[in-house]
């Protein structure tokens, strides 16, 4: 895998050597209130993600920081517990291949909007969902 | 009172107008920001009452986006006519706003479809719709 990605102004850019994750959607009130919607990522496994600019990170948790442009505001980055960095799959440039595998924490989702689709629907955490790898 | 607030508290936000339908949008400039797609609705800016101090980004010659600069919750939209466009996740609890569209859709990620429930337009609600 050779993608990149990077927030809206380009003071931060990343480049991922190694495999991306299905994308996975989060409808968890942390995710909502920060991206102003619910968030969908990919992931990649730590060693494999070059980031380049000053991130700001914010402990969001006792397990997890979230990381963004200090000076655009683009959500790029949720760093948690296990060997994965979450990456937005909104700042990723181009197509590297990824798509849509389900939504997770779906009971917390806003009252605005439905989830459509036959993608898998998980009430809270889904293992299977969150950690699958892509071939 | 209807509110809004960002992650950690720093900002808030209060609204005394009704609030109307939501739309997504799914340009580019969105998709960096919120990391997947914005949604947000329009409130004009002297129903609302802010306490906290809201980071800006001219993100174009005519607009701009508002976030909280510790927590980096997407906040706020503006093209300097009044309104504010609120991010729909933003807001505390069930207001009874409802989501009714999707715009810059032609500008939307390769990883993702919304369905086929509300409508999707190309560019803004005034031009075509297009396939979800």
């Amino acid at each position: 895998m050779n993608a990149g990605g990077g927030c809206l102004c380009g003071a931060i850019a990343y480049r991922v050597t190694g495999p991306l994750r299905p994308v996975v959607a989060c409808h968890c009130t942390q995710c909502r209130k920060t991206s102003g919607h619910h968030v969908a990522a990919t992931s990649a496994p730590r060693d494999t993600v070059e980031i380049a600019g000053a991130v700001t990170w914010y402990r969001s948790s006792d397990s997890a920081r979230r990381g963004f442009c200090g000076i655009c505001g683009s959500n790029l980055f949720w760093d948690g517990p296990g060997t994965h960095l979450s990456i937005f799959a909104g700042t990723l440039d181009g197509d590297p291949g990824v798509r849509l595998a389900g939504h997770i924490f779906c009971a917390d989702k806003g009252a605005y909007y439905e989830i459509e689709g036959d993608l898998p629907k998980a009430p809270g955490n889904d293992a299977v969902l969150t950690t699958q790898v892509m071939e | 009172m209807v509110t809004a607030s960002c992650l950690c508290g720093d900002i808030r936000i209060e609204i005394s107008a009704p609030l109307g339908a939501v739309t997504a949008c799914h340009c580019t400039q969105c998709r960096k920001i919120t990391g997947h797609h914005s949604a947000a609705v329009p409130v004009a800016w002297q129903a609302l009452t802010v306490t906290g101090d809201i980071t800006w980004f001219e993100s174009s010659e005519a607009a701009r986006r508002g976030f909280c600069g510790r927590c980096g919750s997407y906040l706020i939209w503006e093209e300097y006519d009044g309104l504010a466009y609120l991010s729909a996740g933003a807001i505390d609890g069930d207001t009874g706003m409802r989501m009714d569209g999707h715009i810059f859709y032609a500008d939307k990620g390769d990883y993702y479809h919304v369905g086929e429930m509300l409508p999707c337009f190309a560019a803004g609600r005034s031009g075509p719709e297009v396939a979800p």
